[in-house]
């Protein structure tokens, strides 16, 4: 699904804020990547998924090196990506409904086709009562499950999440861990950045460790 | 079922949802705007627009109506030639009068010939001359109106050619100077028109690729997050677009309404403000009675849709051009 062949990344000109990282996620696998504050998860995540472009070496996603696709090539493969970012990303103007929606919308699809579908996946993250609300009155751990349902809702090939529990507390973790777990049981990958230890002893998964910019798999 | 329930189920009937089913799926807003309305300066940009519109059709309105103006004109000096006599050294100019109206009458192709009376001549030449007492003492050339049949028009250099060898001092008038003169007029406002509708079309554009710009840079967290749901540059392009395109309708409507406005009460203005009867008359002469009529109002509905076609197109492509350059 994923695959790093000796890829560098450095900001401007700036020194190498990740250097020679090479690994694979096969399709359906569960890996975590974990590392300090600053090793360069975020990065290594936004190059999965073409927010950066390499300073070096190739990546390939679902088999296509990403340096070969133009603007269109990459929405396509972007569409087969859910993410969920630190900064949940969600869009002010639009209800929690608007927004876990807005990928299916992006996809062309009607609005009747998906509507019961969108309200149950918020009611199984906890958000029923808030699917009219928009993210400005909700909470950082609302705001992380309205995140996360938009990123799982178009059923994608690869789940890339960038501290998905760290808003909530530990039963709100525990199950959103166990949605990513029954996503990745009917073949989703999942790739989760966290440094959130008892999240990873919970599942006896890879994890990609990342320090001072290289990568090891453990 | 009674009136009350069926106005009831009337209302209830979700009119919105089906005019939304009519749409291109693009272009449906039964889901919320992805970009947010208030993000955009739309009114100072609607103002712009219909300003636009609105000289726009007063351009085209104008232009139409002198073109009407010209070939109704034209189309009466056709029909008719004049005959002039000079009354300078004619002792008789009535008995001249008559003997060259008879020579007319007799020719083929000729429908109708009518002598005018001093008093005529006095009524045409009044609004730049002043009283026709005063005018009756001068010297002013006889004219005689021939109508020519037009689908069997007289020869009528043979004619002209006759009146000079048998008459002093007399002259046919086949207008052909006049419509030479009208035609080129006409094709001047034309081309004056053309040239304000390219300007006017040149302003839309350079204010929407502007608008364009600063309200993707206004939306840019929108746009990245579009991007990061699998948009594609087609999806986030045909968001700016509609709301363009509503904008576009919107405004250039406001324009069209306000020029229509203008044209529906020209007559009244030209009624107002006239003036003397040499400028009334040099008007009506320009712009005929001042109505536009059905034709030239429908001009304003292709106005109206070209401006938003505009509107929509330039922002399409602005769009496309910047997401292009961001990659």
């Amino acid at each position: 699904m994923i695959r790093f062949e000796n890829v560098g990344l450095r900001y401007g000109s700036g020194p190498e804020v990740l250097r020679d990282i090479c690994f694979q996620v096969h399709p359906g696998s569960f890996h975590f990547l974990t590392g300090p504050s600053g090793a360069g998860k975020t990065s290594l995540l936004r190059l999965i998924f073409m927010a950066l472009r390499p300073s070096r070496g190739l990546i390939y996603i679902g088999g296509q090196n990403t340096a070969e696709l133009d603007l269109a090539g990459r929405a396509e493969l972007r569409r087969r990506i859910g993410i969920v970012f630190q900064d949940f990303r969600l869009l002010d103007h639009l209800t929690t409904w608007e927004n876990v929606a807005l990928p299916l919308r992006v996809l062309g699809m009607r609005e009747t086709d998906y509507r019961e579908d969108v309200t149950e996946l918020l009611r199984w993250v906890g958000l029923g009562d808030r699917i009219n609300a928009y993210p400005e009155v909700l909470s950082g751990g609302e705001k992380q499950r309205a995140a996360i349902a938009r990123a799982v809702i178009g059923k994608p090939e690869l789940i890339l999440a960038d501290e998905p529990t760290g808003n909530v507390d530990p039963v709100m973790g525990d199950r959103l861990l166990r949605l990513f777990i029954e996503l990745n049981r009917v073949g989703t990958s999942i790739v989760i950045a966290t440094h959130d230890y008892a999240l990873m002893e919970q599942l006896p998964a890879p994890r990609l460790m990342l320090h001072s910019g290289q990568l090891e798999v453990h | 079922m009674n009136a009350s329930e069926l106005w009831a189920e009337f209302k209830a009937y979700p009119w919105d949802s089906l005019w939304q089913e009519l749409l291109p799926a693009r272009y449906r807003t039964d889901s919320a705007q992805i970009l947010p309305s208030a993000s955009i300066a739309w009114n100072a940009l609607t103002v712009v627009i219909a300003i636009m519109s609105f000289l726009a059709c007063l351009t085209v309105g104008t232009v139409y109506m002198l073109n009407q103006s010209a070939a109704a004109w034209v189309n009466d000096v056709v029909s008719e030639v004049t005959v002039e006599l000079d009354p300078v050294d004619t002792p008789d100019i009535e008995k001249k009068m008559t003997l060259v109206a008879l020579f007319l009458a007799k020719q083929k192709g000729i429908t109708h010939v009518r002598p005018l009376t001093v008093q005529d001549s006095a009524d045409l030449l009044e609004p730049w001359l002043g009283r026709s007492d005063v005018i009756e003492a001068l010297p002013i050339p006889r004219l005689i109106a021939v109508e020519i049949d037009r689908t069997n028009p007289p020869d009528l250099p043979l004619i002209a050619k006759s009146l000079e060898d048998n008459f002093d001092g007399v002259t046919l008038d086949d207008h052909r100077r006049w419509q030479s003169e009208i035609r080129g007029v006409t094709r001047t406002a034309a081309m004056g028109g053309l040239f304000i509708l390219g300007l006017v079309a040149a302003a839309t554009i350079a204010v929407i690729v502007s608008a364009t710009r600063s309200a993707m840079v206004s939306n840019r967290e929108v746009i990245e997050v579009l991007h990061f749901v699998g948009a594609n540059q087609g999806f986030i392009a045909g968001e700016f677009e509609r709301h363009f395109l509503g904008l576009g309708l919107r405004a250039s409507l406001v324009g069209a309404l306000s020029a229509a406005l203008v044209f529906l009460l020209l007559p009244l203005l030209m009624h107002l403000v006239g003036g003397g009867l040499v400028a009334a008359a040099e008007t009506r002469r320009l712009f005929g009675t001042g109505e536009l009529g059905i034709a030239g109002y429908l001009f304003f509905v292709l106005v109206v849709v070209v401006i938003a076609g505009l509107c929509m197109i330039t922002s399409r492509i602005g769009v496309i051009k910047v997401l292009r350059d961001y990659d």
